[in-house]
């Protein structure tokens, strides 16, 4: 049952669509990210256009988001105020990142900045992920405790001005560096069409040091808020969003990342992460192997005049 | 005198698939041709499109006759890059932009076109892939070379031809241009078909159909007929809204996303 995409102007297949977007909306629920890293490759390769792939994927991941960060706040797993200062940066940087994929397809260098941000974030990460599970899983394995949390937090985190008070992540830190994150993860995603859930959840852990129970439902609202953003600004500056498109992947993905939020209670963390790593680390790897082969053809079409 | 005015023929009939001038003699051959469909909509099933274009050819002396349908979509300027290894990566080069190519191209006819005209006769005419127009304005400049004045110079240098083939190869590959030595048929004396592919990438617009009688090696008569492709229905209004509304196309495809992302946890909800 093929479907014509009006913006992309190119036929679909629409229970393909519908699948893709219920498995990657299973492992965005089990996962709790987002899952654009995943989706966009796959539309690209399927022969979507790689502007209307980006760009609608951003209604794709609102959509999601949306779905689960409800079931979040209901526990009361939801930081407001974090997630508006996260925001705030992420709203500059969708502006910023939706401007700047507008040059870089004028000078014809999208696909190697979309590569090569691939091939770095999702390596790095997926890279720092799989050590970090598999080291967790062997402790484990040979009974050994797991080593000490180092709570110390970084003294950079401290020393920086314009702090402020975070009650529910129970935080009183300077608000440059949620920021500065949020506007990283805006030009992210309006560049790779991800959420940006990859960066947002080690960063918080790890950098912001915000308490794990809250991390995964503030950054899902940082997600909506930023996606939202960049869907319209995509859609006003770049007329690459289809919605025929977005509706058949948010079909497959609300009801995929249900069933993948229930599914996840039936593995281990350590074990969880470890899986995810490995397919973060194969997409990264897959998205940068062009760079390092010989074309088969030299010359590429580009779609669209900018 | 008379090269005089072969000369001004020949220049007027310069710009467009010309019309030779028509041999006053009694019983010249003529050619006639009709398409089965001259609108083609668009919508959510479109698979592309056969056209079927039948027609006939008028001689009394029953003259060798040739025929040439030269199909072309609407003209859309295109943008190639090329692939170079820079420092052990490959990366896309300065983006080119050529113009002259239609969005859609199709040339047919009995036999293959190199039998059946010269070179320049087919490179007037813009008949078959090697002939189109295509070139890249914005790369050329004119300049004095070697005495000689007003020779055109592509900045692309000697790879030019590289660059203009690649427009072709690559069309062709997405099934938007395409050269059939064998796609017009004698069905009867003087009666002829062709089908004219559309694939679903085919740019809508107006696209125009030439047929061509050729004798001898010569175009003697012509037809032009037309043919729309165009959008239909919710296809045509999501467009429309798209481009002409993008703001608030965004915004309504926006909340739209959120308010199923919503209705799926409400549906969902277990606790």
């Amino acid at each position: 049952m093929d479907i014509y995409l009006p913006i992309a102007e190119v036929a679909v297949n629409a229970p393909l669509i519908v699948l893709l977007g219920a498995v990657v909306g299973f492992i965005s629920g089990m996962f709790g990210i987002g899952g654009g890293f995943l989706m966009t490759p796959m539309l690209v390769f399927l022969g979507i256009p790689a502007p209307v792939a980006v760009a609608s994927m951003a209604n794709h991941v609102a959509a999601s988001s949306m779905s689960s960060v409800i079931a979040y706040s209901r526990r009361r797993a939801v930081d407001l105020r974090m997630g508006a200062v996260l925001a705030a940066g992420g709203v500059v940087g969708a502006f910023a990142g939706v401007e700047l994929f507008r040059w870089l397809r004028l000078l014809g260098q999208a696909d190697l900045v979309v590569s090569v941000s691939y091939l770095l974030f999702l390596g790095v990460i997926g890279g720092l992920m799989l050590m970090e599970s598999l080291g967790a899983i062997l402790r484990r394995r040979r009974n050994e405790p797991p080593p000490p949390r180092r709570d110390r937090r970084p003294v950079w985190l401290y020393g920086l001005p314009l702090k402020m008070r975070f009650p529910r992540s129970r935080l009183y830190i300077s608000v440059i560096p949620p920021l500065a994150l949020g506007a990283f993860v805006g030009v992210l995603s309006a560049i790779m069409g991800v959420g940006g859930g990859f960066i947002l959840v080690p960063a918080m852990v790890y950098v912001l040091r915000m308490p794990a129970g809250m991390v995964v439902g503030t950054s899902l609202l940082q997600i909506i808020i930023t996606t939202g953003l960049t869907g319209v600004l995509q859609a006003g500056r770049n007329q690459t969003v289809d919605i025929v498109l977005a509706t058949l992947l948010l079909v497959g993905g609300i009801v995929g990342a249900q069933f993948g939020a229930r599914a996840s209670s039936r593995f281990r963390a350590e074990e969880l992460r470890a899986i995810l790593a490995l397919i973060v680390l194969l997409v990264g790897l897959r998205m940068g192997l062009g760079l390092f082969l010989a074309p088969e053809e030299p010359f590429v079409l580009m779609s669209g005049m900018g | 005198m008379a090269v005089l005015a072969a000369l001004a023929a020949a220049v007027a009939a310069v710009p467009g698939p010309p019309l030779p001038p028509a041999p006053a003699a009694q019983g010249r051959a003529e050619i006639s041709a009709a398409l089965t469909d001259t609108n083609v909509q668009v919508k959510s099933d479109f698979r592309g499109a056969r056209i079927v274009l039948y027609g006939a050819v008028f001689d009394a002396a029953a003259r060798p006759s040739d025929v040439v349908v030269l199909v072309r979509g609407p003209e859309q300027p295109v943008r190639l890059t090329r692939k170079t290894k820079v420092a052990g990566l490959w990366l896309n080069s300065r983006p080119v932009v050529f113009r002259g190519a239609p969005g859609f191209y199709r040339a047919a006819s009995n036999r293959p076109l190199d039998d059946i005209a010269n070179f320049g006769t087919l490179r007037r005419l813009g008949a078959g892939v090697d002939h189109l127009p295509i070139n890249a304005p914005a790369e050329q400049h004119i300049e004095t070379r070697y005495g000689v004045r007003d020779v055109v110079v592509s900045s692309l240098g000697p790879d030019y031809y590289d660059w203009r083939r690649a427009v072709v190869r690559l069309k062709e590959k997405s099934g938007l241009y395409h050269e059939d030595g064998r796609g017009v048929r004698f069905v009867d004396r003087g009666l002829f078909r062709a089908e004219i592919a559309l694939p679903t990438g085919a740019p809508t617009g107006d696209y125009r159909a030439d047929i061509l009688l050729f004798q001898d090696g010569k175009p003697v008569s012509a037809k032009t007929r037309t043919l729309t492709v165009e959008k239909v229905g919710v296809e045509r209004a999501l467009y429309v809204w798209a481009h002409d509304r993008p703001w608030s196309y965004g915004l309504a495809a926006m909340a739209f996303a959120l308010a199923a992302g919503w209705a799926a946890s409400a549906a969902f909800r277990r606790d």
